[in-house]
């Protein structure tokens, strides 16, 4: 690999560069725990490198009802952040999940989303937690449900000249993270399941990774979710209709029955532990009463 | 494409200059240019933690970091924890353990287990076990690596 390398320090400056290079001459570089592998395979070779790290996007906002991430954090620093775990704990799940620590003190939440991998274990929750993505380009700012920025494996809806600034999460919302792997460490999921219930409209949200060929909200599972309190006959068909609409291959990791009767289990599991979490979470909407 | 630049970088307490690529990535720099092989390349992944160097004190997978954004940060290696006449309590603890055998991902735990008690000198035993998540042993079972990391806690830790 050989490339040169560039450090823009302001957004603007930024999609300057990145609208005055062909796509394919330029890359974007962010903690690089995943586009490193792709240059040292030579999978990718730009001209030119653009990293993010001057610029002023590594943060955590938070306001009384959202949590605004800067895409450039750390992994470790969201997850060391104790009201993270308290109020998101799905999101604090599937951070832990992501390869070890000094792994997380390098890899971003937006270079995670921006890749946009199939088996991502960060975006199956951020489709759960109804997160929006705020994006910069030459067009000015645009904000967009994460939904809509995934587009296919490995493919986002970004244009070449943008760039993932923030992702918007509501500032408290019981959530669950579960996976299997074939190795608990160092492999990536076989399935991974997400779970969150929200105060506005339909309350639940189940979200799948390792599906292809992205990850995605089962809309059909969570309308057989009624109610704050849904009863076990419910989660169970929650449960196996996510199981039967997803969309799943057989690879070296797990045949495609071998990931439906995981899905219906993390499922279940996923909802019964956020149930339990709902119950425990309830001094922080007490306080907001 | 890419063009030579001197990086100045601090390694193990001494300032470095040495001619470098954009592209060039820690590992290299550290082994191939500097000989400093104490730092070891296993998966060359991020997944093994063989490669683990301390930036500013924070273990780092040297094998995902390219070299020149190492600059302007305190590099610390294998090479740099014990001191000129004595190891480290970290190495003393694993010597005495016999937390090695073949020896090839002991950098990696060391670093891992020095950031680790410098920030939390009372870790609990969960909290050994997360600091050296992502280094793999093939050798030991990791009991004696952890009883070595809680052996070089302070006297009367519980």
């Amino acid at each position: 690999m050989s490339f040169q390398l560039v450090h823009p320090s302001t957004p603007a400056e930024a999609v300057r560069l990145l609208s005055g290079s062909a796509t394919g001459d330029i890359a974007v570089l962010s903690g690089g725990t995943d586009l490193l592998l792709d240059l040292d395979n030579a999978r990718l070779a730009p001209k030119r490198v653009l990293s993010l790290r001057k610029l002023p996007w590594r943060y955590l906002r938070w306001s009384a009802d959202s949590l605004v991430i800067g895409s450039t954090t750390p992994l470790r620093a969201v997850e060391n952040d104790g009201e993270v775990r308290r109020r998101l704990p799905g999101l604090w799940e599937a951070i832990r999940d992501v390869g070890s620590p000094a792994l997380r003190s390098r890899a971003t939440l937006g270079g995670n989303l921006g890749r946009g991998s199939p088996a991502s274990d960060l975006i199956p929750i951020l489709l759960a937690l109804d997160a929006r993505v705020r994006v910069v380009g030459p067009g000015g700012v645009r904000e967009l449900p994460v939904d809509l920025l995934l587009q296919g494996s490995r493919r986002t809806t970004l244009g070449p000249a943008e760039l993932i600034e923030s992702v918007t999460l509501p500032a408290s919302a019981p959530s669950t993270y579960l996976w299997q792997r074939v190795q608990p460490v160092n492999d990536i999921s076989q399935v991974g399941v997400a779970t969150a219930f929200v105060p506005q409209g339909p309350h639940w949200r189940i979200a799948l990774g390792g599906v292809q060929p992205r990850a995605r909200r089962m809309s059909e599972a969570e309308g057989v979710l009624p109610s704050a309190r849904p009863s076990h006959f419910e989660v169970e068909l929650a449960a196996q209709e996510a199981a039967r609409r997803a969309e799943f291959v057989s690879d070296k990791r797990a045949t495609e029955s071998y990931r439906r009767r995981l899905v219906a289990v993390l499922v279940r599991r996923a909802i019964q532990t956020t149930l339990e979490r709902m119950s425990k979470a309830t001094p922080s909407r007490k306080a907001k009463r | 494409m890419s063009t030579q630049r001197v990086l100045r970088l601090s390694i193990n307490g001494q300032p470095v200059e040495v001619p470098s690529p954009p592209e060039r990535i820690l590992l290299d720099l550290l082994r191939e240019d500097l000989n400093l092989t104490g730092t070891k390349r296993g998966c060359d992944l991020g997944t093994c933690g063989c490669c683990t160097v301390l930036l500013d004190g924070r273990p780092t997978l040297s094998c995902l970091t390219l070299a020149v954004l190492a600059e302007g940060k305190a590099i610390t290696t294998i090479e740099g924890v014990a001191s000129a006449t004595e190891l480290h309590r970290v190495q003393k603890s694993f010597v005495e353990h016999g937390a090695t055998q073949c020896g090839f991902c002991t950098p990696g735990f060391v670093l891992s287990a020095v950031a680790l008690l410098r920030d939390h000198p009372h870790a609990s035993r969960a909290e050994v076990v997360d600091a050296i998540s992502g280094n793999l042993c093939r050798c030991t079972g990791y009991s004696k690596i952890i009883e070595a990391i809680l052996a070089a806690r302070p006297a009367g830790t519980a």
